[in-house]
């Protein structure tokens, strides 16, 4: 083509002469791309060199590990959020989500409350093995369950079982401290008075602010134990909460016991636009599960093949990233429960079971995509990582 | 010998369609994406029960089987155009400022000319020969480069020569009497990033006219179905992908591109590579500055950073109708004055002018049954963003959000009530994802002097080649087009 018909266009001369003038006096930035990540940084650290500065015992089997930066600084994050903990333990690296419990008013450090759980592999390592003065290192804080001011409004209800109360105690500190023009009734579910976490905690501040009352539900009461027993039904939640028109419900407990209060929130027809929860983990036993197939038995192995032909075994019963990580694959990862996406990686060939509510992309089903950490064998695997 | 003939950074719309068509034509390719998910802005993401489209408003170029557009050849080419459940769009947009004027253009040429003249009585002539002229200049303006007149001339093509370089807006100033007709016509002017005063009359003649020719689309599943599909087709075609493999250095020995070192240190040797990461990233990051010549990083210096912009996405438990949503893109202002509205994408005022997109009116199937989701847009660029300290990044945002959902209930009453679900993104959040300078995914500002009648895609070293937004215009047609482009330049570079 002959490119010197552009000359011609009317007004090209005039750019031409504007392009050189800004050549001249451009200036260079010299690598912004360092600024992208001096930003990115900011908000959103791939991992944080964590320093443990205190552990405190909150009840016999919970425990609160204040974590501080041991370089660097702390991100800011929504009462709410969780963190992911990764830790080395018999050779295995692995990582679990924990939500912070401290206020969200301060950086300086955050606190995550852990409780004992039968069997748990790492909150057993946090518990029994970390120490005051250790280094770990965390994600910065992620996750979607948090308070948000564009249509939550201001009336609020939080519904916690166990550890469940942890995000909340965070939201619970911000609103009263902050003094937020928020209402929360908490409704704290716990097997024996023994359980309740942030038990003082909770009382002290309920009486000291007025927009905040704790209602604790004790499913196995002692003799004469006097408060609310039982679980958490339509009535019980009516009967604390008052009118529900308008009010936002948090739910934060095991998958069990989320279940349990969705039938419960239906009974008073509270809509899905008023329900925000946040589960802390995939059901204990997947072979439970409604449209698990009978064939396949809980402790049943598979053969998992991985691009570049390493393979490994992995068992029904359990998320397939657990035997990828037993194998030494580490895989990313972040909230362990299906929702993050982080995990996502190519089944080419074999059939996985993957529970109800998983959050995967609708063109990621159709491409054969599945989230590693929701996604349980149900024959001989081949995956793309 | 190096191990791939040629490696793509970056599993955007550019990187993706290089990759394909590159493996396609049988060259050993790896692509390397950083994060876990490919699609750059091609993508999605879930909160609740909806699946939110990321970035893909109205998708360009596509035009109907009977009628083709170049999109249409460029994906059938790459494996994908059977893969994908195309939505055509029979509107273009609703446009208005409520209480003062509002007209639905819908994706016909004599159509938009009749709501024009029924809108705006007064300037009918004017509308009859601006849309005349409109079209007149685009088919002047393809002849001349899509069908590579070797004869053009001022005589041949007088349209084209008089109008070409001048703006929208001098060009809407020469017809027009009424600020509010200049707004209906240039509605378009955020999916450039810049007004009409500002943008070069061909970008705003050919935005409307090609919309109106080939129709405005969406697909079933979102972009991120069109990102997976060209994904499974490069698969298919031998091609390699890592994902969770970032770039942090492109090897340049002897003048040329001869392999990439990961984020992990690994050491990736190749004939070529093509760089899906912004033109700035390339030449000033992946590559030694040294390297690039002081002329060529000084018209990288001359360019500016386009914008990037808010986003809300709201999920909704109701469907468009219950709202009164009937289009699926709505361009709302709050007054005409379009140079305010783009000053105001500097500042943290609340917005004058937002963007309402719904998938769900040409596509029910979308959201859930009974529920829809809507995304509202208002551009930004980014610098003010990077002043605000972190822990008040929040409040901000969800501040600026705000405006943005009291301009959709001014127009869809009831709006708020229904909210399900709010995401919000910020030129923060874009950069973050995309890792580009500016939070931009438009590339740079489009300017006049930023088309390529100024602006020719010249590497700084050999075997080095660019896709994406960054090499021309913004946009998802125009970032799949320069990957095609990319990956053609690789073949024949391979071959000498």
């Amino acid at each position: 083509m002959n490119r010197d018909f552009r000359t011609e266009i009317e007004g090209y001369r005039e750019i031409e002469k504007e392009l050189s003038v800004l050549q001249k006096y451009a200036i260079q930035n010299i690598r912004p791309q360092e600024l992208v990540t001096r930003i990115t940084d900011r908000f959103h650290p791939k991992r944080i060199k964590m320093r443990v500065s205190e552990i405190r015992e909150e009840t016999p089997d919970a425990r609160t590990l204040r974590f501080v930066p041991a370089e660097g600084y702390l991100p800011p994050f929504h009462a709410g959020q969780y963190i992911n903990v990764y830790i080395t333990a018999k050779g295995i690296r692995t990582a679990r989500p924990y939500s912070i419990s401290s206020s969200p008013f301060q950086t300086a450090y955050y606190e995550i409350t852990i409780k004992r759980v039968t069997g748990g592999f790492v909150s057993s390592y946090l518990l029994d093995t970390v120490n005051p003065g250790d280094d770990l290192e965390t994600s910065g804080p992620e996750g979607h369950f948090y308070y948000n001011p564009l249509f939550h409004g201001n009336d609020l209800v939080f519904i916690a079982g166990g550890s469940g109360i942890t995000p909340f105690m965070s939201m619970i500190r911000e609103v009263t401290d902050r003094g937020h023009d928020r209402t929360i009734h908490l409704i704290y579910g716990n097997r024996s008075p023994d359980n309740i976490i942030f038990d003082a905690e909770l009382k002290e501040r309920a009486q000291r602010h007025t927009n905040l009352t704790v209602a604790n539900i004790i499913s196995e009461p002692p003799k004469g134990y006097d408060g609310y027993c039982g679980l958490i039904t339509s009535e019980l939640i009516q009967k604390i909460a008052g009118d529900i028109s308008g009010k936002m419900f948090y739910l934060c407990g095991s998958e069990e016991m989320n279940r349990f209060c969705r039938e419960e929130f239906a009974k008073l027809n509270i809509q899905a636009k008023h329900i925000r929860s946040d589960s802390f983990g995939l059901p204990g036993d997947i072979t439970l599960e409604p449209d698990w197939p009978a064939s396949v038995r809980k402790n049943e192995s598979f053969i998992v093949m991985l691009n570049g032909g390493v393979s490994l075994t992995a068992f029904a019963g359990e998320p397939l990233i657990n035997a990828l990580e037993r194998a030494g694959i580490t895989v990313p990862n972040s909230c362990r429960t299906g929702e993050c996406s982080l995990c996502r990686i190519r089944l080419v060939s074999g059939e996985v079971f993957q529970p109800a509510g998983v959050k995967v992309r609708k063109s990621d089903r159709r491409f054969g995509y599945i989230h590693a950490c929701a996604s349980y064998p149900l024959t001989d695997l081949k995956i793309m990582i | 010998m190096p191990d791939y003939d040629a490696i793509v950074i970056g599993a955007g719309n550019g990187g993706l369609s290089a990759a394909a068509g590159l493996a396609r034509r049988g060259i050993r390719t790896l692509l390397c994406e950083r994060h876990n998910v490919p699609g750059g802005c091609a993508t999605s993401f879930i909160r609740g029960r909806f699946e939110f489209e990321v970035a893909l408003h109205q998708l360009s170029g596509l035009g109907t089987p009977d009628k083709p557009g170049p999109l249409r050849g460029l994906l059938q080419q790459i494996g994908v155009i059977d893969q994908i459940d195309f939505v055509e769009e029979d509107t273009l947009y609703r446009t208005g400022i409520p209480g003062v004027f509002d007209v639905t253009l819908k994706a016909d040429r004599s159509e938009i000319v009749h709501a024009l003249k029924e809108k705006f009585p007064s300037e009918k002539k004017a509308i009859e020969n601006f849309i005349g002229l409109v079209w007149e200049f685009c088919h002047q303006l393809i002849s001349i480069y899509y069908f590579r007149d070797q004869h053009a001339s001022k005589d041949r093509y007088p349209l084209y020569f008089k109008y070409a370089l001048k703006t929208g807006g001098q060009v809407l100033d020469e017809f027009f009497e009424d600020p509010c007709l200049k707004m209906a016509i240039a509605s378009y002017w955020g999916y450039v990033g810049l007004p009409p005063s500002r943008i070069s009359f061909s970008d705003l003649a050919m935005l409307l006219w090609a919309y109106t020719e080939f129709k405005p689309y969406h697909m079933k599943g979102g972009s991120q179905a069109l990102s997976n599909a060209i994904v499974d087709s490069f698969l298919k075609a031998g091609g390699n992908v890592r994902f969770n493999c970032g770039v942090k250095k492109i090897i340049v020995s002897g003048g040329k591109a001869v392999g990439v070192i990961t984020e992990y240190g690994d050491e990736i040797r190749a004939r070529s590579v093509i760089s899906n990461a912004s033109t700035i990233s390339t030449y000033t990051d992946l590559i030694d500055p040294e390297t690039v010549s002081p002329a060529m990083l000084k018209k990288l210096a001359s360019r500016t950073l386009g914008p990037s912009a808010v986003s809300v996405y709201c999920g909704l438990d109701c469907e468009p109708g219950d709202l009164g949503i009937e289009v699926s893109t709505r361009f709302i202002s709050l007054n005409t004055d379009m140079d305010r509205q783009f000053a105001l994408c500097r500042t943290f005022d609340s917005p004058e002018m937002c963007g309402l997109t719904c998938y769900d009116v040409a596509d029910p199937e979308f959201s859930p049954a009974g529920a829809c989701q809507v995304v509202l847009i208002s551009l930004q660029y980014a610098d003010h963003w990077y002043q605000i300290p972190p822990m008040q990044y929040a409040d901000t945002k969800y501040r600026f959000a705000k405006g943005l959902l009291d301009i959709a209930e001014l127009v869809h009453p009831g709006f708020k009530d229904s909210i399900e679900e709010v995401e919000v993104s910020t030129p923060l959040t874009h950069l973050r994802y995309l890792g580009h300078p500016g939070g931009s995914f438009y590339g740079f500002d489009q300017y006049a002097k930023d088309s390529n009648l100024f602006v020719s895609p010249l590497s700084p070293v050999q075997g080095l080649y660019s896709a994406g937004a960054w090499v021309g215009m913004g946009g998802f047609q125009p970032a799949l087009e320069s990957g095609a482009a990319a990956a053609k330049a690789v073949c024949r570079y391979l071959e000498e």
